[in-house]
């Protein structure tokens, strides 16, 4: 087996699970969500203004 | 002094029963008897530490007293910038990384009277958890000649271990500050993403890169964050969310917490003293008065799948230079990752940052709905020796560094909190570890129940036998 070809199953692998989960999202779903996704789960406290 | 705290050193000197110089010299000798073996400095900096400490004295006569860490030693992991000294990033070339901006982190630290004893080693572009580097030496383990210190932050985490200084920066983007303290016996805190600043710090993946402190005890872990974190211009990801008193409710025990332990993926092939360690944990936790029980958790594997593709699509554009023009000089198993980044599509990049946001929501309602904390290994196996890992081709060794990765990593992809406790030894005198992990932004939960367990279990009393 080549160097090259565990690095080609990796690829594949990564891009299967993409597309088997893409289908889910939502189209207003965007990657700043994940920020928000912090700050709504954190115990409520006020902003800082350091 | 090599046996003593940062908290312990901090008011020796504010007391006046020993002054900074002292204290640098103290560390400094140690670091000249042991480092040859350790290798834990990429760049040992004596005159700008006496220089510093003899500055801080003077200070400190005079009555002028310039924070919490007056005096107190500490050292950065080489992919951190400072002024005057050269960032290698673990890489052959000595000025890897330069910056207009110094590291905020460690710009904090030295303002609140920290005295810098230089750069630490670690794993070439911080990528791999073992704290091996071609370049540099591998860094020992303090605990048993001949095994891994842990990576990436391995000469942060063999560093404190050794009593080299009382307190590090480290940098995690999969484990690089939990890995190194698992195996080197100390405690070490990878924060809520945004928590602390990343500016003039050497990206890896700017989506799960957290710098976070290491050191003796979780006590001392919390002064160093309380000195970091918060909101920084310089880093626009950094948060807003307000920092609290980190020692205030240090001491409020565990009584009524809810403490998961997350069963299946966690202790699936996870060594047997590892897996007792953390359950033998979890008993003491309640025997304080914690709750602790079994509790279901999303299965990690797709956030880590998840997380490869953002992490090494990131790494690859950052890196994209020194992997294209001079690979030669990575070493292989570096260049091996940064090569799969290359080969990701921008379509399959975006989409893994959109699912990342919708599972880390889902994750934090469901869990946190039923625990307060996590409580799971931080390792699956204890610092394994380090030759036999040279044996292995490039592949085989990134597939065994994903497994030792494999605990840590789901919660870079979450951006949670993690603090790892050291919690025993193994049979071949190795630490065991545990992780607790919590909602965001709740460091200080993770440091209550961290101190509670260290002040019950006593490890953090015992050091390696270094002479």
């Amino acid at each position: 087996m080549s160097e090259r070809q565990p690095r080609q199953a990796e690829l594949a692998h990564l891009a299967g699970v993409i597309e088997r989960l893409a289908g889910e999202l939502a189209l207003a779903e965007e990657p700043a969500s994940f920020v928000a996704a912090l700050e709504d789960g954190a115990a409520k406290a006020p902003e800082e203004d350091r | 002094m090599s046996e003593r705290s940062l908290v312990t050193i901090a008011a020796a000197i504010r007391t006046r029963r020993m002054s900074p110089v002292e204290a640098v010299g103290s560390c400094l000798d140690r670091v000249r008897r042991l480092d040859k073996r350790m290798r834990a400095f990429i760049r040992l900096d004596e005159s700008g530490a006496l220089g510093a400490a003899k500055a801080l004295e003077a200070d400190a006569a005079a009555g002028r007293w310039q924070g919490p860490l007056h005096g107190v030693p500490v050292a950065f992991k080489d992919l951190c910038h400072l002024q005057g000294l050269p960032t290698s990033c673990g890489t052959k070339t000595a000025e890897y990384f330069t910056s207009s901006q110094e590291c905020t982190a460690a710009r904090r630290l030295l303002d609140a009277g920290a005295i810098s004893l230089g750069k630490l080693n670690m794993t070439e572009l911080a990528m791999g958890p073992y704290g091996d580097n071609a370049h540099h030496g591998d860094v020992d383990n303090p605990w048993r000649a001949g095994h891994c210190a842990g990576g990436s932050s391995s000469g942060s985490g063999a560093g404190v271990a050794a009593g080299f200084f009382l307190g590090a920066l480290g940098t995690d983007t999969g484990g690089s500050i939990r890995l190194p303290a698992a195996c080197c016996g100390i405690v070490g805190l990878k924060p809520t993403y945004g928590r602390v600043s990343r500016a003039g710090a050497m990206p890896l993946s700017w989506s799960m890169d957290h710098i976070g402190p290491m050191a003796w005890t979780v006590r001392d872990v919390a002064i160093l964050l309380q000195v970091i974190a918060g909101r920084d211009r310089a880093d626009e990801t950094s948060s807003r969310h307000a920092v609290p008193d980190y020692l205030a409710r240090l001491e409020e025990g565990v009584s009524g917490l809810r403490v998961g332990i997350p069963e299946g993926y966690f202790f699936q092939g996870v060594d047997a003293e590892i897996a007792a360690g953390v359950r033998q944990t979890g008993r003491l936790l309640e025997e304080l008065g914690a709750h602790v029980s079994e509790v279901k958790v999303p299965d990690p594997q797709t956030i880590l799948d998840i997380a490869m593709l953002i992490t090494r699509s990131e790494a690859s554009t950052l890196h994209a230079r020194i992997a294209r023009e001079r690979p030669h000089e990575l070493q292989p198993m570096v260049r091996a990752r940064l090569e799969v980044g290359f080969g990701i599509s921008a379509y399959d990049y975006l989409q893994a940052l959109r699912l990342r946001a919708r599972l880390t929501r889902s994750f934090i309602r469901d869990v946190f709905a039923e625990v307060d904390v996590l409580l799971t290994p931080t390792i699956p196996e204890p610092a394994p020796a380090r030759e036999p890992l040279k044996a292995l081709t490039a592949d085989e060794f990134n597939v065994r560094a994903g497994n030792f990765s494999r605990l840590t990593r789901p919660f870079n992809a979450y951006g949670l909190p993690a603090l790892s406790v050291p919690c025993g030894q193994s049979k071949l005198g190795l630490p065991l570890a545990f992780q607790l992990v919590g909602r965001p932004f709740d460091e200080a939960l993770l440091l209550r129940v961290g101190h509670a367990y260290q002040e019950a279990a006593s490890w953090h009393h015992q050091r390696p036998a270094l002479g």
